[in-house]
């Protein structure tokens, strides 16, 4: 099994150690995933701001990259979504359906690929789960409140696993924290607003550390967490998950 | 009226519309068709259920209810005034309670199915201060498929009431009794 | 001014802002409930798609075909292009009657054709009777929801209004005792009303009867004291048999409102012998959102509303953000159809989270068509020219390996080095109004990967831990 390692533009710059750990913790699962340095982005800003055309260099550039890997792990679900969903404009090559086929979110691969579902080690803090919306509603890695009461899914199940855990229970627990991509600064207001009252909802039932799966959804919220001054850790599950201590 | 729009309308429809998909059968998907069900979904939402003990019962079982009734009409009752589709609106007006045959109970929802023909006139379940629609328990249907799939046509004009008339529009609080009846109650025989 | 600007003056009032949150997270949490106890609801939502899907697929037959069996039934059908043909038939008939009072129930197609400045400009009193629409006309406002129109009002301020227009006590703000003065008031319109005026949920091709749905009685009430009846109703609204009601009714109120149906689900089918039933099919747009392979499943719309309730962005911004009849995600697929240029940032008042997606009862794949609007509204030039060039620049970068390493090092480099101030100055930096900047490392990912020893070339199989 060949498994390349897409680290999303703002991750690589921004919060390399996520990067660190999302490779160490498939080593530890057995997983050798190497890193294609000439990887930049899946090119989901420019798409999502409507200029789709200008992105198909990169979907294309992005193509080339992983087209030799059996699967291409992200820790962001976003990205992969973008990938798997918006790649349609390319022309269906045997290559783009492949990378289109193969990309996964870093959970998702360590559940449905490497079926996963339990990891050892211990976190001893009360943990809120961020369940990001692509992840969510566009991959399908846990289940929404729109169609079920039942709170489940890929990371829960994998944080459940860790000792000594315990899960925030949130009062909405997958409204959408805001960060929207391009919308976190063409609609500021609205886009802090929704953070303000996705963070108050960990605060109000007593997270002391945030984390989700897909760090762009936490580098927003860490933004309003941190501008706050609360008492609150957000870390990437893939820090957690490998073993980090809080 | 213009028929240049109508037909420029059809044109573009036909022109524009896409390629034909099938039309899907609707299963019925079975359900729970008790008067339980009705009697706990009805009240859930406003109304209410009273079982009466046989048609002849309906008189007593009226004065019970509303022993202040003021001005009551009903095809059921032979000392009903008569109102049919010519009578004033200022007489319809002053109904205080209308005691109509309801057709149809549907179980899921707490609605009755009350056809043209058993309201006297069409504005009477509306326009009286109280409603109450008279049902055979054996008439209750688990859902909405059921209760269409038994309606022989729907008349000139029929509506499945579901509880008092209500409204949420003020700040989403439930206010029931809005511009129809401010109560209903279903008399199960 | 564009959504974005709206919205800043809604959220002025943070307090106001958490209480239209609140107030409708509480009905989305209600339709929840309501979707939970039906264990085929959503297949309840594949077959309505589904339904409505064939309808588009043949609608210029079932139109016919509805038509057919409504003239049958002696009812009169009009036929109106646009919003002004429209208008001009619902005068004529009105004036043909001789009427000058008119009530109304609600319908949204009414509100898009802005029928009601027009008939008061040609000296006809038009009086909405659905309690939201009166308290809002009372206002001059527009709806700023399509199921629940005043939801943006508070009990004080609706207490206010009323007050003024119909003599409540100054203070006055208990819900029951407003809705009873309303009551009151509307029961005199009624029972003068010449002509009612009423929208449709459904027009049924096989019956050619339309069902009007509410909770308050008013479109029945209205329609049966009135000598005439008027429903207004898209080419969208036809459904093909009378058991596909089934479906749609326990759609309905359950993705409005959480209700298991609404009050009155009412059939209109003929006339009563000396009175008139007309019904006016309106274009206005929609055959052009037919022709359009990736949006027209937004004709698939019942209007529930369910779309706005989840809404994250339309909870705090509130409906006149959108600044067109239908707000909310569902408005901001089907608004740009009308005026690309005019409702250019609808499509990006979303953070394309899906959930309008899924909570739509006939499966509109909204978020994707927001998407879509966005890519058209791109290629159109109807986008900020700043964003334009700056996505152009970042496409050159972000193809380009060399280019973008360079890049990520000079802005975290930038970071490091610039004052907060500077980095987190409002004017400059939308972001970091409301949250801080991440703090820059000193080594981008790729440069940690550069000095660790390569892993070795055939990377072992993956191993469960024990």
């Amino acid at each position: 099994m060949k498994v390349a390692l897409f680290v999303p533009c703002y991750i690589d710059q921004f919060y390399p150690q996520v990067g660190v750990a999302t490779l160490q913790l498939l080593e530890k699962l057995g997983v050798t995933a190497h890193f294609p340095a000439q990887q930049t982005c899946c090119g989901q800003p420019l798409a999502n701001s409507g200029c789709e055309h200008d992105a198909l260099p990169i979907y294309k550039h992005f193509v080339e990259t992983f087209r030799d890997y059996d699967y291409v792990v992200a820790p962001s679900g976003s990205c992969v979504y973008h990938v798997r969903k918006h790649f349609d404009k390319l022309d269906q090559t045997a290559d783009v359906q492949h990378v289109r086929g193969s990309a996964y979110d870093l959970i998702d691969f360590i559940s449905t690929v490497l079926k996963v579902e339990a990891l050892p080690g211990a976190f001893p803090h009360k943990v809120g789960l961020h369940l990001s919306c692509h992840g969510q509603r566009g991959l399908h890695q846990a289940n929404e409140s729109e169609m079920t009461p039942v709170r489940d899914g890929q990371l829960r199940r994998l944080l459940a696993s860790l000792d000594g855990i315990e899960l925030t229970n949130l009062n909405r627990n997958d409204e959408c924290c805001g960060f929207g991509g391009t919308f976190c600064v063409s609609e500021a207001a609205i886009s802090a607003r929704m953070g303000q009252d996705r963070v108050a909802d960990h605060v109000l039932n007593g997270t002391q550390v945030l984390t989700g799966s897909d760090m762009s959804c936490l580098m927003h919220l860490e933004g309003i967490v941190r501008r706050a001054r609360l008492p609150i850790k957000v870390m990437h599950a893939a820090e957690i998950l490998n073993g980090l201590t809080a | 009226m213009s028929t240049a729009s109508r037909d420029r309308i059809l044109a573009a429809t036909k022109a524009n519309k896409p390629t034909e998909t099938s039309l899907p059968t609707v299963p019925d998907f079975g359900g729970e068709a008790t008067a339980e069900r009705f009697t706990a979904v009805l009240t859930g939402i406003g109304g209410s259920v009273v079982w009466l003990d046989g048609l002849a019962q309906l008189e007593p079982t009226l004065r019970q209810l509303f022993p202040a009734a003021g001005r009551t009409v009903s095809p059921l009752l032979a000392t009903s005034a008569a109102v049919d589709a010519h009578t004033p609106t200022e007489v319809l007006a002053g109904i205080d309670l209308a005691v109509l045959p309801g057709e149809i109970g549907v179980a899921e929802n707490g609605a009755v199915w009350l056809p043209e023909a058993n309201m006297m006139h069409r504005a009477l379940p509306t326009i009286t201060q109280h409603l109450v629609l008279v049902l055979d328990h054996r008439r209750i249907v688990a859902t909405m498929h059921q209760a269409y799939a038994q309606l022989p046509n729907t008349g000139g004009y029929g509506a499945f009431i579901a509880g008092p008339s209500k409204t949420a529009d003020i700040e989403q609080s439930l206010v029931i009794g809005a511009h129809g009846a401010r109560s209903l109650v279903v008399l199960l025989y | 001014m564009n959504h974005a600007t709206r919205a800043d003056k809604f959220l002025l009032d943070a307090d106001r802002t958490t209480w239209h949150d609140e107030t409708l997270w509480f009905v989305r949490e209600k339709r929840d409930r309501a979707v939970y106890a039906v264990p085929e609801f959503q297949e309840l939502r594949e077959l309505a798609s589904g339904i409505k899907d064939h309808t588009l697929s043949r609608l210029d037959l079932y139109l016919r075909e509805f038509e057919a069996a409504a003239q049958a039934n002696g009812v009169h059908v009009h036929w109106a292009a646009d919003a002004a043909e429209h208008n001009a038939i619902i005068l004529d008939i009105i004036r043909q009657q001789g009427a000058t009072r008119i009530v109304k129930s609600k319908s949204m197609l009414t509100e898009e054709c802005h029928l009601n400045p027009y008939l008061i400009k040609h000296g006809i009193e038009v009086v909405d009777t659905d309690l939201g629409e009166r308290i809002i006309q009372f206002r001059e406002e527009a709806p700023s929801h399509i199921v629940l129109p005043a939801i943006h009002l508070k009990k004080e301020d609706v207490g206010e209004t009323f007050h003024i227009h119909l003599g409540t006590e100054k203070g006055e703000s208990d819900p029951q005792r407003l809705t009873e003065a309303a009551r009151q008031h509307l029961r005199a319109k009624f029972l003068a009303g010449q002509v009612a005026i009423s929208g449709v949920n459904f027009a049924v091709a096989e019956t050619g009867g339309v069902v009007v749905c509410t909770n308050e009685g008013n479109a029945d009430l209205g329609v049966n004291l009135a000598a005439v009846h008027i429903a207004c109703m898209g080419i969208e609204k036809i459904i093909p048999r009378l058991t596909d009601l089934g479906v749609f009714t326990r759609l309905l109120a359950r993705s409005a409102t959480g209700q298991p149906v609404t009050t009155y689900t009412s059939h209109f089918t003929k006339p009563l012998p000396g009175r008139e039933m007309h019904i006016v099919i309106v274009d206005n747009g929609r055959t052009q959102q037919l022709g359009r392979p990736d949006f027209r499943a937004s004709l698939k719309c019942i209007r529930c509303g369910a779309c706005m309730n989840t809404c994250p962005v339309y909870r705090r911004s509130g409906g006149h953000s959108y600044d067109f009849t239908v707000p909310g995600p569902i408005g901001a697929i089907l608004s740009p159809n009308i005026d690309m240029k005019k409702h250019s940032s609808l499509p990006f008042a979303s953070t394309l989270c899906g959930s309008c997606t899924d909570v739509c009862p006939v499966k509109i794949d909204i978020h994707t068509q927001l998407y879509k609007w966005r890519q058209v509204l791109g290629e159109a030039n109807e986008i900020p020219a700043s964003k334009k060039w700056s996505m152009k620049f970042m496409g050159r970068v972000l193809a380009s390996t060399r280019v973008y390493g360079l890049g990520g090092q000079f802005a975290r480099r930038a970071l490091r080095l610039l004052p907060h101030s500077l980095t987190h100055a409002k004017s400059m930096n939308a972001w970091a109004v409301a949250r801080e900047l991440p703090e820059a490392p000193r080594q981008s990912f790729r440069e940690w990967y550069a000095k660790q020893p390569q892993p070795v070339s055939s990377p072992p199989q993956p191993k469960v831990p024990a």
